[in-house]
């Protein structure tokens, strides 16, 4: 019998792999959503097959949220040590204000700059996502107790040593934890990326409002509230997996 | 091998030490003792360079430590901290591997290094090994805590409370264990402590700190029977005679003790008895069961009939135990001698009340 983590890991790859198949099996969709909206002519959106959407969608989410986490937790452990404590408050000024701005409005102003298309979605997603990560990693780096560093510099450990054989490990949980809540969050916003010819799954959301067809907006909702709810089950995996956790030590 | 001269730290308007000049010899062991927040943490913590003295020097092997780089001083330098501080998100043999892994060592090498520290601190390391510093009891944890700073054989070695959180009991034996780990090791160690008994048990040097300041530093022979002012008089308390009795082991006052085995007849054990007037009864592996006195024998038909059971674990000390033990136990049970056991809890003799009067007045001199 497979302990607990290993079961949680089977049943994600077993979820995924019928979510592949189900967006893959165009003609399951069709049939379904005619039935659902007999009185629409058309049940798909004609820019693309669900497949490419999502892989479009995934792209955008995958870029902006590389982006993030690639910036974020370095960010964050640079503000908490010494060499960078004097950038913290203005750090997480621009995260929070990255957040609070709308992504939608960074996305009217990037638009001019930037152009249309994939560069200012994520410079938008990656903005409003950085706020979780770094929050995060500041906060998870500042509970790790002060005499484990005494400990870990008390026997000899340099900087970079005690950061990623003590303070890291004991923050992990926490930095993943926020992580994930950028990932969750992306994954919805990445819908507005459709506004602005980035494609994805916002595209049959966006032609739906327009033309007033309610099955092309289930047609983008759908998959990606079942994207969402795979990749929350990913994050937590690898949490449960690889992030030291207080209570599971002693099991 | 240490040596401090005029070591001064000032936080702000704070004097945490006061012109501090201290020298510990290789081998030796110094225990700083005195009031909460007179400095010792602040002391220890400037020899391995986690706090920059504001004046002063500090030698290390003669060589001053300002100038070697903190990370490699520390690593020859043992530091057991005052919490403890094992990672808790790594084992114990993890733990106890971190100084070893930090310079390099090569695996096979490390587990050996591990197994033989969880074995020198009196820890199976097939049960301890792979457990998380949450699955150890407070005192279990401490001696992983010592066996850390010891892990890479450092010739120093920084302790500070290192019994601190454990119960007298437990704080007794890892005390005991500790000296005959020195006696084995000879590390010249820098021990903090906030007890008195403990200081008294364990030091070569007493050092006495008061508000940032050295005010004796002594042997604890010494400190006892002379104080060098009012202040350590105070400190040292009024029982020094008894303190006294906690340097002296019981081991060179362990006499034979009359012993009967429990199905020895009562002719055997008259004989075994002599004039004396009781004997320990133990069993036929040598464990300690009661004693039985003279005057019973002549009515009983066999020993088990006639003898007194007592718990061993409650009466009798272990061989390693000091003479201020032996005086509580006999006062607590009203005995004039103590059966003394080894390890494996095997009668071996006894401590009478006449050699603890003895030892005493000697030490009075
Ligand atoms: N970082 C610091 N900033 C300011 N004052 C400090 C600092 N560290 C220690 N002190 C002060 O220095 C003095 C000595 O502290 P230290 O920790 O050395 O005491 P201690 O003898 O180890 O006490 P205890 O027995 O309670 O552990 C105390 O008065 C303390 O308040
Ligand atoms: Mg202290």
């Amino acid at each position: 019998m497979p302990d607990r983590q290993t079961r949680r890991w089977i049943i994600l790859a077993l979820a995924s792999a019928a979510f592949i198949a189900l967006i893959a099996s165009t003609g399951v969709w069709e049939a379904s959503l005619r039935f659902l909206f007999p009185q629409e002519s058309q049940v798909l959106h004609p820019r693309a097959s669900l497949l490419t959407l999502v892989v479009e969608h995934l792209g955008l989410v995958g870029i902006s949220s590389s982006l993030t986490i690639l910036i974020g937790v370095p960010l964050g452990i640079w503000v908490t040590c010494p060499g960078g404590r004097n950038f913290l408050p203005i750090v997480t000024d621009l995260t929070s204000f990255g957040q609070t701005f709308p992504p939608v409005a960074v996305l009217a102003l990037a638009v001019p700059m930037l152009g249309f298309g994939l560069v200012p979605t994520v410079v938008a997603l990656f903005l409003y996502g950085l706020l979780p990560v770094v929050r995060n990693t500041i906060a998870g780096l500042r509970a790790v107790p002060p005499h484990l560093l005494d400990a870990a510099y008390g026997m000899g450990m340099g900087r970079f040593q005690a950061l990623f054989r003590v303070e890291i490990p004991l923050a992990a949980r926490v930095i993943l934890a926020g992580i994930r809540i950028s990932v969750i969050i992306n994954i919805g916003t990445a819908m507005i990326g459709a506004a602005i010819g980035a494609g994805g799954l916002g595209s049959p959301i966006i032609a739906g409002l327009v033309q007033d067809n309610l099955a092309y907006i289930i047609e983008g909702a759908v998959p990606a509230a079942i994207l969402a709810v795979l990749a929350d089950q990913l994050l937590a995996n690898v949490e449960g997996s690889f992030a030291y956790m207080p209570e599971e030590a002693t099991r | 091998m240490i040596k401090l001269e005029q070591v001064t730290k000032k936080y702000g308007a704070t004097v945490a030490v006061n012109g501090l000049s201290l020298e510990v010899n290789e081998g030796e062991v110094c225990v700083l003792i005195g009031p909460s927040g007179c400095g010792k943490t602040t002391t220890l913590r400037m020899i391995n360079r986690l706090i920059e003295p504001t004046s002063g020097r500090i030698l290390v092997n003669g060589k001053d430590t300002s100038q070697v780089k903190p990370e490699q001083l520390r690593r020859s330098i043992g530091y057991a901290i005052q919490s403890v501080g094992l990672f808790p998100h790594l084992t114990v043999a993890t733990n106890i591997a971190t100084v070893p892994e930090l310079l390099h060592w090569d695996k096979t090498r490390i587990a050996r290094r591990v197994e033989e520290l969880l074995t020198l601190v009196g820890l199976s390391p097939a049960e301890y090994a792979g457990k998380y510093p949450s699955q150890l009891s407070g005192g279990e944890a401490q001696r992983i805590g010592v066996a850390r700073a010891l892990a890479a054989d450092p010739p120093i070695l920084l302790m500070d409370e290192p019994f601190g959180a454990v119960d007298p009991l437990t704080r007794e034996r890892l005390q005991a264990q500790f000296v005959a780990i020195q006696q084995e090791l000879k590390k010249t160690v820098i021990l903090v402590t906030h007890d008195l008994d403990e200081a008294i048990r364990l030091a070569d040097l007493i050092a006495i700190m008061a508000a940032g300041k050295l005010v004796q530093y002594d042997t604890p022979e010494t400190t006892l029977s002379r104080p060098a002012s009012k202040f350590v008089h105070d400190f040292v308390g009024s029982d020094r005679a008894l303190k006294r009795l906690s340097r002296i082991s019981v081991e060179s006052f362990i006499k034979s003790a009359p012993t009967v085995t429990i199905n020895a007849s009562i002719k055997q054990a008259e004989a075994a008895i002599g004039s004396r007037r009781s004997a320990w009864v133990v069993d036929d592996k040598g464990q300690l069961l009661g004693w039985i006195d003279r005057t019973d024998l002549s009515q009983v038909s066999s020993i088990s009939e006639g003898m007194v059971t007592l718990e061993s674990k409650d009466i009798a000390l272990w061989q390693n135990a000091t003479l201020r033990e032996a005086l509580s136990r006999m006062l607590g049970q009203g005995f004039k001698s103590i059966p003394v056991v080894d390890e494996d809890t095997k009668l071996i003799g006894e401590v009478t009340l006449g050699d603890v009067e003895a030892a005493t007045a000697e030490a009075e001199e």
